[in-house]
């Protein structure tokens, strides 16, 4: 019940979102110089941030560029750590250890340090939308080994399973029972895998974001905004200022009841 | 509750209050004491070593000096020194010294250990950062023909004889002692390394005021260690510090919003900010962009397009000044009145650009080869208002058709573009200029010079104008003459403002907040700022 409550939660924000993005007069990039950090106003219902953009119509577009990159990103990261994971549980034993050593490497990087690396290297003149995508697809690179050793612990157990041996025993090729059997099984594996991985990816970003490193401007995301906090002076001038902070705060509750509540 | 559990939580507890209560305090104040912050430990109390700002202040607070420029009037005035003369070809300067001069000890100051502290100055092993001003600091010939006049011979007559004057304190000959026994008004009596340098008022100290009182009035100075801003209001405006120089816009509100009565904005600072291309001929960029940026159209245009205005009053909170030149309106001495710059027209913007061959198709600028105009502009991360002014930029040059992007690099990654790669299409960064003289800014003007950014380490001058900057350059660091000097610092300002290489922004404001309980302040924007005239600042009677 509750989660369904969490859904239409969920969903009510992104379609709110999208119409607001869809329907404003304001471009999330337009800065009206004469409003700067206008309070709450017919024209710019939650006011204008210090650039006088309007602050609604960029916290709907973090939202869904947020929700749709992190969401995009876990699908890649679970798509990785499965083929891996399998690969690793099917695999001759040395072979798999050498496959688990180097997941467990990866896993012990100081992963901060190399997402900003990564996201260094990217041409100078990568438009926004291009940092937004690369921004993920960093975060999707970096965050399967997690998720790779939780998907060959599970597939390890599947080898001795009745199953397992049943298909084997039909002729049926690795091709079929992966696909038949191995990944229904992993489902209930994958599923809290993949929610894990949205409000995780969605964090990340933010944290990026809040260290130059995450969306470019214009485009509107939650760390860019998030940097507004550390402004003392300009949370004295409007409480609309933790607009993106609540935001944030109550989609990953909602994510996070995804996870707590899943059937498996 | 288990009687454990509680007895930790009241510990916890005591602890957390103890922790607050601690991270906002202030060592006491002794009476007649001024207090203020600085951000770092002084790397040294040797007044000749001195090589940052924090050391700068702890020696122009202890150390006398023989001339001291004025910071409103940015004229010399005599201190240790009665009069100086210098001859007209500038290689001799002699300087007569007050009598009956002593150190904090009581040991009489004579012209042997004015004579001892500008030869340790030069000495080569000293590595005086003040040693280059002389131009050839081993051929200085320091001579002391009686116990008050000291003359010293130059090979190259040197410009600025005040301001360097001012950087040399005078020790006891052969008595280094870090600022322990000093001729200036203060003398260090305590340093607790990363909590505070304490001064003590010189007993010695030579100056006294129009009524004969012994100077400085305060009885001493402590200058907290702390590098934190917001904890430094906190404690100005709880009364526990006196000043604090240098403010942000962002801060400045704060403070105002408490305390209006103590914020002083006093117009533009030397400091500058400023937009630039790379113009470096082997930068690893495609040749049609070198192109654009090594055209003084594309640059002119650019500098016009900008809303300088919009970017003082929004990305400073209306405490920046519009900049058109490398040297400010706060520059008095240097600042050229009769500056012709390209005015703010995004017509005439367009225009120029369509006369170099560029033209708009929808929204996008094109150059003549059909290259969309799309370039990169660096900044560093962390810096608020240059990540507005970039954003606003941006904006302002979207009007013309120019896809800008904007990168927001830690400073390490952005120095490793600029000075070592020079990989980079456009730089938007600010200079600090603490000294007014342009003489300071030769490694930045000289086209040989690698800090010379649009285009470093030029082996010949690339450009008729970049020949021209290096003449006048060098013609204002070689002459005596401060009407020759100003002249071609004019020249140098009104190539600059043509050439467009650096387009200047805004220059920011000076932003002080001085406690009400100070008298004698005579705020200035020349370092040290609000101290400038330490000698004659006190707190009120009765100020706690």
């Amino acid at each position: 019940m509750k989660k369904r409550i969490a859904a239409a939660i969920l969903l009510a924000l992104i379609l709110g979102a999208t119409l607001v993005v869809w329907l404003s007069p304001y471009n999330y990039a337009f800065q009206d110089r004469d409003a700067i950090m206008a309070p709450s106003t017919p024209q710019h219902w939650t006011g204008t941030d210090e650039l006088g953009r309007d602050r609604t119509v960029r916290v709907a577009a973090a939202l869904l560029i947020g929700l749709t990159g992190a969401t995009a990103a876990a699908v890649i990261t679970i798509t990785i750590a499965a083929s891996f994971g399998l690969l690793a549980a099917y695999s001759p034993s040395p072979v798999a250890a050498i496959l688990m050593f180097l997941s467990d490497v990866f896993l012990s990087l100081p992963w901060l340090f190399l997402l900003m690396m990564a996201r260094s290297l990217l041409p100078l003149t990568a438009s926004p939308l291009q940092t937004a995508v690369t921004t993920f697809l960093v975060l999707a690179a970096f965050g399967w080994p997690a998720c790779a050793r939780a998907i060959y612990r599970g597939a390890a157990e599947f080898r001795s399973a009745e199953w397992m041996i049943q298909g084997h025993a039909c002729g049926l090729k690795t091709r079929q029972l992966v696909r038949l059997h191995i990944v229904p099984h992993l489902r209930p594996l994958l599923l809290p895998q993949f929610l894990i991985c949205v409000p995780a990816f969605i964090v990340a970003e933010a944290n990026l974001g809040a260290l130059g490193l995450g969306v470019g401007e214009p485009m509107p995301s939650w760390g860019a905004m998030l940097l507004e906090l550390e402004n003392s002076a300009l949370l004295a001038r409007s409480q609309w200022v933790y607009l993106p902070i609540a935001l944030l705060v109550v989609v990953l509750l909602i994510l996070e009841s995804f996870t707590t509540e899943i059937d498996y | 509750m288990p009687r454990q559990l509680r007895s930790s939580l009241v510990f916890a507890c005591l602890m957390a209050l103890f922790a607050i209560a601690a991270s906002g305090q202030a060592a006491p104040r002794r009476p007649g004491e001024l207090a203020w912050a600085i951000h770092y430990d002084p790397k040294t109390f040797d007044p000749a070593k001195v090589d940052e700002q924090a050391s700068e202040l702890v020696r122009y607070l202890t150390g006398g000096v023989l001339l001291r420029i004025n910071r409103q009037t940015q004229e010399p005035e005599p201190q240790l020194a009665e009069s100086y003369q210098v001859t007209p070809q500038g290689t001799l300067i002699v300087f007569k010294l007050r009598s009956g001069l002593r150190f904090s000890d009581g040991t009489p100051l004579t012209s042997a250990d004015v004579a001892w502290s500008l030869r340790r100055v030069l000495a080569p092993a000293t590595q005086a950062v003040v040693a280059e001003e002389f131009l050839s600091p081993s051929e200085v010939v320091v001579e002391t023909p009686d116990a008050l006049t000291v003359r010293i011979r130059l090979a190259k007559p040197v410009t600025g004889v005040g301001k360097i004057f001012d950087e040399i304190a005078i020790e006891p000959a052969d008595r280094p002692s870090e600022g322990r026994v000093t001729s200036g008004p203060f003398t260090v009596t305590d340093y607790k390394r990363g909590q505070y340098v304490r001064l003590s008022r010189n007993p010695n100290y030579w100056r006294r005021d129009s009524s004969g009182a012994r100077l400085p009035y305060a009885t001493g100075v402590r200058l907290d260690i702390l590098n934190n801003r917001e904890q430094e209001i906190s404690l100005f405006l709880r009364g526990e510090y006196d000043l604090i120089d240098s403010l942000s816009p962002d801060y400045f509100a704060i403070v105002a919003q408490k305390a209006p009565q103590s914020v002083h904005d006093l117009g533009a600072s030397l400091n500058t900010e400023q937009l630039w291309f790379n113009q470096f001929p082997a930068a690893p960029l495609p040749e049609f962009e070198k192109a654009w940026f090594q055209n003084r159209n594309f640059r002119t245009a650019v500098s016009m397009a900008i809303h300088r205005s919009d970017l003082a009053r929004i990305a400073y909170n209306g405490h920046a000044t519009p900049a058109f030149g490398f040297i400010s309106p706060a520059n008095k001495l240097w600042y050229n009145n009769d500056l012709k710059y390209p005015h703010e027209s995004v017509a005439d913007a367009n225009r120029m650009l369509a006369a170099s061959g560029f033209h708009r198709n929808g929204n996008q600028l094109y150059d003549a080869t059909g290259h969309p105009v799309q370039f990169s502009i660096l900044t560093n991360s962390g810096n608020a208002a240059r990540q507005k002014m970039a954003a606003m930029i941006q904006q302002d040059l979207e009007a013309m058709g120019m896809q800008v992007t904007i990168v927001d690099l830690d400073f390490p990654a952005l120095i490793e573009r600029l000075l070592h790669k020079q990989d980079y299409e456009a730089c938007l960064l600010g200079l600090s200029n603490v000294e007014p003289d342009p003489n300071e800014m030769m490694n930045l003007w000289l086209s040989s010079s690698p800090n010379h950014q649009w285009n470093p380490s030029e082996k010949t001058p690339a450009t008729s104008w970049e020949a021209e900057i290096d003449k006048q350059m060098q013609l204002q660091a070689s002459t005596a003459s401060q009407q020759v000097r100003k002249l071609a610092v004019d020249r140098v300002q009104q190539i600059v403002a043509d050439q467009q290489p650096f387009i200047y922004l805004v220059y920011p404001n000076a932003l002080q907040a001085i406690s009400p309980q100070l008298q004698g302040v005579k705020a200035a924007i020349l370092s040290p700022g609000p101290v400038w005239n330490i000698d004659f600042i006190s707190r009120k009677e009765g100020a706690r």
